[in-house]
């Protein structure tokens, strides 16, 4: 293991820019950080460099823990976005900086910064000050300065971001090259896709300070596991979708029916299939749509699709239009463009040749209220409105109630009777449901009670809402406090296994709580730790009064923001 | 091609404008008051001038002056460094109000921090008690004068330094730490060299305005001939003489010396900074 992070946490003031973030980055591998601007990724390379003091958890390089080792003695190479060449200094002087720190010897510097300089391919350039080299020039210079050393891994912080495409390039080249020649471990860091997929062994995607997926290019792009990672990885349909256990189906069910499960369905613009008059047989149909607008882009054509209302939705709110309609993107090449022409304003015949469920707990909210004014009031929670906005959710709406539950993660509100409401729906089939305070805003801390046979789908719901903001999570296990002491000590492995299976299976790092008492007064003691807590509750039974016995979360002043996670008892 | 040399391309028109403007400017202003000063010493005979600026009263001025202003120049670049350094770098409550206080010694009347320090360093001031308890004494010293140098010439030092400071981008220390260099490399070999230009300008302005000072300094100077007299002040009590031949030559002599030795000051930090620059050539 070339470079190890544990649990990497780095706040500035209440705002934690790297969350948690745990990696194992094998040696002469190169591995791409891919995020938006913010994401925390930059604050990550700096914090694995040593040039940021990170809060939280360990930093090993080849087995070595660096945590507390500066900057200087931890002997990466670091690449700037904006090279930060020494400018008084020429090209050979900058190069040869590291070893001249090192008192190495000058003709053997000399010899290294010659070695350097024809890996870099700018021999003859040695007495040139940085001020007179073109930009690629100078990153080139930087590139070799940070290998002088010959550090273990090698860091680049946006290396290309300054310079025009054709240099980029070229430049990409080089350091893959100069990469493979030397076997060292790489980190780089850009918000570019095509750079990632160009140059990565493995791409992580960070957002919002979390490392949310880290895999192959191919992989990640053909099976991303979350919504972020499906949109920021090219482009893509997100629609929500019905799986029953024999058929897969856009169309929504009327209500009234035992809903299928809803699942989210990633349709690459390039699996999407037009058609005239009738979709291919082995495709699956989406439905049909107009062509809205052709855009010319040299080997392909991209093409949007308007599909019209009270058909198939997506599952992102961000592309439906006033009327309901919505827009869906596809791609065709250039010469299946010239063979069958599509003309905009013709209506098309949309089918998916290869799609991928997303493997997302929570495909979409229903908020269910006695009518439009409660109902627009609960979609508009901060907490929901939040959640709904980060993962790229639909909110959608049902006045009154049947008594079956809605498709998607149905939402009540906090008020009297709600357990009960709550009860009966879960009953019926709906595996997971949040119940919300009028008030609740997004939460600071999030406390987990897994459960036994619920435990894996309130884990994998937890991480999925932690992906989205951050918040402290605590496992907490309650058992009887005439546990004995050897028994105890089984409990906290237990615990500690739950825990290691998060982090395996979801990249969730949880701090753990074990208590000896009664489940509701541990309970309350742990929601009593910050008043901005969400409670994260897995259910192993739905007897009796199963919710009663905590109804004073979800109806008296004391509520506080509730998501009942169930295992499934058909379709799994 | 002659004219390209000159002119530089720039979507403003006016180059002739500006030129012209700046020619009159200075000649008005600057040029012609000099030239005034240049003619009228000019007319005195040149062996009354000889004894003027050779009188031994007057070479003990020149040291003063030119000494002073030059240690206490070179003070400010050493403690004007820092105080640039800890504002630009660290974030402190009150920051902000000491910013605005560097530049008190600008728009103070200089007459009035003069008083101020005589005051506070006379020998039954506050710190002038404590320092003549210490055997030290600033008031009517040639110290006290330098002190007063101190005090006029600290702006200049940290407000030239300032900005290069702020463009020392936090990437270039990084960037040497992440190479190995400890904290004294980092300053001696890339703080340092990237600032030496802003801070031998602010040495420079320092100097200047030194040897130029006279309100400040005649409060805490004592003004003894021989010992504590600038030589602005011998000029003002040539005037107050009527002995305005000699407080010509003075003048002009000082003109002579001032432009001599800014001159000389350029020229080193120009090779200086070709130096520096093509420092890597061996």
């Amino acid at each position: 293991m070339s470079i190890a992070l544990d649990q990497v946490t780095k706040r500035y003031q209440d705002l934690s820019v790297v969350n948690d973030v745990s990696l194992a980055i094998e040696q002469g591998e190169f591995l791409v950080l891919l995020g938006p601007s913010g994401s925390g990724k930059s604050t990550l390379l700096r914090a694995i460099a040593g040039l940021v003091e990170i809060d939280h958890g360990r930093i090993a390089l080849h087995g070595r823990d660096v945590s507390g080792v500066s900057a200087r003695d931890r002997g990466v190479g670091f690449v700037f976005q904006h090279y930060a060449l020494f400018r008084h200094m020429s090209v050979a002087d900058n190069v040869e900086f590291a070893l001249r720190v090192r008192r190495m010897r000058a003709a053997d510097r000399r010899e290294r910064r010659n070695e350097l300089l024809r890996l870099v391919a700018l021999e003859g350039l040695e007495d040139r000050l940085p001020g007179q080299l073109s930009g690629g020039q100078q990153q080139r210079v930087a590139v070799a300065r940070a290998l002088a050393h010959r550090p273990e891994v090698l860091l680049l912080d946006e290396p290309f971001g300054a310079l025009d495409a054709k240099i980029r390039e070229e430049l990409r080249r080089t350091i893959r090259q100069i990469q493979r020649d030397l076997g060292i471990t790489t980190i780089l860091v850009t918000h570019d896709q095509d750079e990632a997929f160009a140059m990565a062994d493995r791409i992580g995607v960070m957002h919002q300070g979390r490392l949310l997926e880290v895999g192959a290019p191919a992989e990640l792009y053909a099976r991303p596991a979350t919504r972020f990672v499906a949109t920021f990885l090219g482009a893509a349909n997100l629609l929500l979708a019905y799986r029953s256990p024999n058929e897969l189906r856009f169309e929504r069910p009327a209500d009234g029916r035992l809903a299928p499960r809803e699942v989210v369905a990633v349709i690459r613009p390039e699996e999407i299939i037009l058609a005239d008059d009738e979709a291919p047989e082995d495709m699956t149909r989406v439905g049909r749509g107009v062509v809205e607008e052709l855009q010319f882009a040299g080997a392909t054509a991209r093409i949007r699709i308007r599909m019209p209302a009270g058909g198939p939705v997506p599952a992102t709110p961000d592309r439906v239009t006033e009327d309901g309609s919505w827009m869906l993107d596809a791609l065709r090449t250039f010469p299946q463009q010239r063979t069958e022409p599509l003309a905009v304003g013709q209506p098309v015949e949309v089918a998916a040749r290869r799609m991928h469920l997303l493997p997302t707990p929570i495909s979409s909210f229903t908020v269910v209220a006695p009518d439009e004014a409660a109902a627009a009031q609960l979609a508009g929670t901060p907490l929901l409105a939040t959640i709904a906005t980060r993962m790229q959710c639909r909110i959608n709406r049902r006045i009154g109630s049947d008594g079956t539950p809605p498709p998607g993660l149905p939402v009540l509100a906090a008020r009297p009777g709600a357990a009960a409401e709550a009860q009966g729906y879960l009953q019926r089939g709906a595996t997971q449901l949040l119940v919300l305070p009028g008030s609740a805003t997004p939460p600071a801390r999030i406390v987990i009670l897994p459960g036994t046979r619920s435990r894996a789908a309130a884990l994998a719901v937890s991480a999925s809402l932690l992906r989205h903001f951050p918040a402290q999570s605590v496992l907490l296990a309650v058992h009887d406090p005439a546990t004995s002491e050897r028994d105890r000590g089984a409990c906290l492995r237990q615990l500690l296994d739950v825990r290691s299976a998060a982090l395996a299976e979801h990249g969730l790092d949880l701090r753990t709580e074990i208590r000896f008492g009664s489940v509701d007064e541990e309970l309350d003691r742990e929601l009593a730790v910050d008043p901005n807590t969400m409670l994260v509750l897995g259910l192993d039974s739905l007897d009796g009064g199963a919710l009663i016995g905590i109804a004073r979360l979800l109806e008296g002043a004391g509520a506080r923001p509730v998501m009942f996670v169930r295992t499934a008892v058909a379709d799994r | 091609m002659a004219r390209g040399r000159f002119h530089q391309a720039s979507p403003l028109p006016g180059f002739g404008l500006t030129l012209g403007f700046t020619t009159f400017f200075l000649s008005a202003v600057v040029l012609l008051p000099l030239a005034a000063l240049v003619v009228r010493a000019s007319g005195i005979p040149l062996t009354d001038l000889f004894d003027i600026l050779l009188d031994e009263r007057a070479i003990a001025s020149y040291r003063l002056s030119f000494g002073a202003a030059f240690l206490a120049a070179g003070i400010n670049v050493v403690f004007g460094f820092i105080v640039a350094w800890s504002l630009v770098r660290y974030d402190f409550p009150g920051r902000r109000l000491l910013d605005a206080m560097i530049d008190l010694p600008f728009a103070l009347p200089t007459a009035v921090s003069g008083i101020a320090l005589a005051t506070v360093f006379s020998p039954n001031g506050w710190l002038g008690l404590k320092l003549a308890e210490a055997g030290v004494q600033v008031a009517y010293t040639w110290v006290g004068v330098v002190v007063a140098l101190v005090l006029i010439g600290l702006p200049f030092v940290v407000r030239s330094v300032q900005p290069a400071l702020i463009e020392v981008r936090r990437d270039l220390e990084d960037a040497a730490e992440s190479l190995g260099a400890g904290g004294w490399h980092v300053f001696r070999r890339i703080i340092l060299p990237t600032v030496l230009p802003a801070l031998s300008t602010g040495f420079t302005l320092a100097f200047a305005r030194g040897i130029g000072e006279y309100g400040s300094v005649v409060f805490i100077s004592g003004n003894l001939p021989f010992k504590t007299e600038i030589t602005p002040l011998l000029i003002v009590i040539k005037l107050e003489q009527y002995d305005y031949d000699g407080a010509a030559a003075l003048g002009f002599f000082m003109l002579a010396m001032s432009f001599v030795m800014l001159l000389a000051i350029n020229l080193v930090q120009g090779w200086g900074q070709r130096r520096l620059g093509l420092a890597g050539a061996r």
